[in-house]
């Protein structure tokens, strides 16, 4: 056997435990949700052919549109909050200054606690009698006494906004300044030559040349928000009336708690194929970015 | 931009303002965590607690999560301050077998598990894509590397399924391998990235000198790829300590309950408010603490790996 054929099998072998989990945790299911999809799964017997029952199951579902307008409006509000928290405060960490590095450590900080135990966090930060978030917001008498934040769904919504901005603002802002950090002196020589003012300097020069990090945060954002679960599943479990249920929480309940397999499977396929649009785009604007 | 010294003022009033509210709610959970129970619950919070305690930590860490999840503040009265010698057994053994201690040495176990797994799978197959050649090659790459854009909760049903049938439902080790394969991508691409940086002129030098395959990784191109290896180690603990999801559908017996999951038992457990938030708060603090550990001595490497999983490079 010569040398390098010794070496290639070495490498197929070396490749083998990688390939094998990616196939058993990864490609099997996703090739085995659209199968279950398009299926009917009884408790005791064996699956049978639907075609597309279940996903007139879905449709007919008004709990999954309930959930997947949820879903939108919280992408919707999140993503500005994010954005307005970001901009500025990566911005502000591309000024080279003494402590600038331990700032934006900071400000990162949030984004490596895990999603669970900080929505705990919040709950006792808004929690209605004790709460220091909810002391706060009545000494400036902005809400009555016994206010309880998790009552109306909009309140829900931007209590969990709020907390989110919180924990996520720091990827966005690091993206971000990797985008700013790359921009040339150059240009702000030349704007400042201009006689440009420094809010026209961020807003004609800067922004404009980290669009492509803006984009990329944005569609991220989107992304990621339309898988949302834990917070809303641990700080208002769908409360109240369902209003505040997300399309993941809905997908779990209807595939565990009711064990209906079949049409679980297919919202979850529904929510795959948005999501690998969101994807795709993405991929498509970083590789024009690359050209 | 010509700046004034004026600006330099605002540069950091701004920023410490900004870090004051970034942290306060970490600062307001550990101190949360000290208060006594009466001073927990009055209307005035204060910022600074005036008598410290540790008892939340001692009595979470020992009582039994069971379905009646019930602490009263008769049982925090109780609660005697052990020894140091006592304590010390005590943190390492558990009381109780559904506490809280036991589900932070399941997080560990869990975590542990998923970082060495990770790092020799990776390890290995990044550098067998660095050594393969022909059509194969790309195939299998592609093949690694394509579930990145697969959302994992989507695919919560398939897999539990899949646990199910494999018998690794309500398992650690279904847990150990859920998390090192939503990590695998990412952890690959960057280990063959490390690999195929290094010049193939050290490799050949090691064969001519009849080093092993195996030796050659580990001795003499490893030792160059410590940056890539540490981000996906760190990384792997990332995606496993905060890992709530799979833990919370795919483990549901107490006493195999990782740390996040027995903390909502807590948090949405219907005992006594003041001993609640007390004890949620100490049980957050325990959570933070493996993070802010390797968060401050390894801080670049989980920027890279936690922006690097969410750019997709």
């Amino acid at each position: 056997m010569r040398r390098s054929d010794k070496e290639q099998i070495i490498g197929y072998l070396l490749i083998l435990p990688a390939v094998l989990l990616v196939l058993i945790f990864l490609v099997y299911p996703f090739l085995n949700s659209f199968y279950m999809s398009f299926h009917k799964w009884p408790v005791f017997g064996d699956a049978k052919f639907v075609g597309f029952k279940n996903y007139i199951k879905v449709w007919k579902d008004d709990q999954f549109w309930n959930s997947l307008y949820f879903t939108f409006l919280y992408t919707i509000t999140v993503t500005p909050m994010l954005f307005a928290l970001a901009i500025p405060i990566a911005l502000l960490c591309n000024i080279k200054a003494k402590g600038s590095t331990l700032f934006r450590s900071v400000y990162f900080f949030p984004v490596v606690l895990s999603f669970a135990v900080s929505a705990y966090v919040w709950m006792w930060l808004y929690n209605e009698s004790n709460g220091v978030f909810m002391y706060g917001l009545r000494y400036f008498s902005i809400v009555s006494d016994d206010y309880n934040i998790w009552l109306e769904r909009n309140s829900s919504l931007l209590a969990v906004n709020i907390q989110i901005t919180w924990k996520f603002f720091g990827i966005s802002m690091i993206i971000l300044l990797a985008g700013l950090q790359s921009i040339s002196d150059d240009y702000y020589e030349a704007s400042k030559l201009m006689g440009a003012s420094r809010m026209q300097t961020i807003w004609n020069v800067t922004l404009p040349l980290i669009k492509t990090s803006i984009v990329l945060c944005l569609i991220l954002s989107i992304a990621g928000s339309m898988q949302v679960y834990e917070p809303f599943l641990i700080m208002t479990q769908g409360s109240p009336a369902n209003s505040t249920k997300t399309l993941v929480m809905h997908i779990v309940d209807v595939g565990l708690d009711y064990y209906k397999l079949g049409p679980s499977a297919a919202m979850g396929t529904t929510l795959m194929i948005i999501l690998l649009i969101i994807t795709s785009l993405q991929l498509s604007i970083l590789r024009k970015d690359n050209k | 931009m010509k700046r004034f010294s004026s600006d330099w003022y605002w540069y950091y009033v701004i920023n410490y303002t900004l870090v004051i509210l970034i942290i306060f709610p970490i600062y307001w959970t550990f101190i949360s965590s000290v208060k006594t129970p009466a001073e927990l619950i009055t209307s005035d919070p204060t910022y600074f607690p005036e008598t410290w305690t540790w008892k939340y930590y001692f009595q979470i860490w020992n009582y039994d999560l069971s379905s009646t999840w019930q602490l009263s503040s008769d049982d925090y009265m109780r609660l005697e301050t052990k020894s140091l010698k006592e304590s010390i057994i005590n943190f390492f053994i558990p009381n109780e077998k559904k506490s809280i201690g036991r589900a932070f040495w399941n997080s560990c176990f869990v975590s542990f598990g998923t970082i060495l797994l990770t790092t020799i799978v990776c390890t290995f197959a990044g550098y067998a894509l660095a050594i393969l050649r022909g059509p194969f090659k790309n195939i299998i790459f592609l093949l690694i590397i394509t579930p990145i854009l697969f959302p994992g909760v989507s695919l919560l049903i398939p897999l539990y399924k899949i646990l199910k049938d494999i018998g690794l439902l309500n398992n650690l080790y279904g847990l150990i391998f859920l998390h090192s394969t939503f990590m695998l991508p990412l952890g690959v691409f960057m280990m063959r990235n490390a690999f195929i940086s290094i010049p193939s002129s050290l490799r050949e030098v090691a064969i001519l000198e009849g080093t092993s395959e195996l030796q050659i990784i580990l001795r003499v191109l490893l030792p160059l790829c410590i940056p890539g290896l540490l981000t996906v180690m760190v990384f792997a603990m990332y995606v496993s300590w905060n890992d709530y999801i799979f833990a919370y559908v795919f483990v549901t017996t107490g006493e195999r309950e990782v740390l996040n999951v027995a903390l909502a038992k807590i948090a949405l457990g219907g005992n006594e408010f003041d001993m609640k938030w007390g004890s949620i708060t100490a049980g957050s603090v325990i959570s933070f603490i493996p993070i802010i550990i390797f968060y401050t001595f390894l801080q670049q490497y989980f920027v890279r790996g936690v922006t690097g999983s969410a750019v997709k490079e």
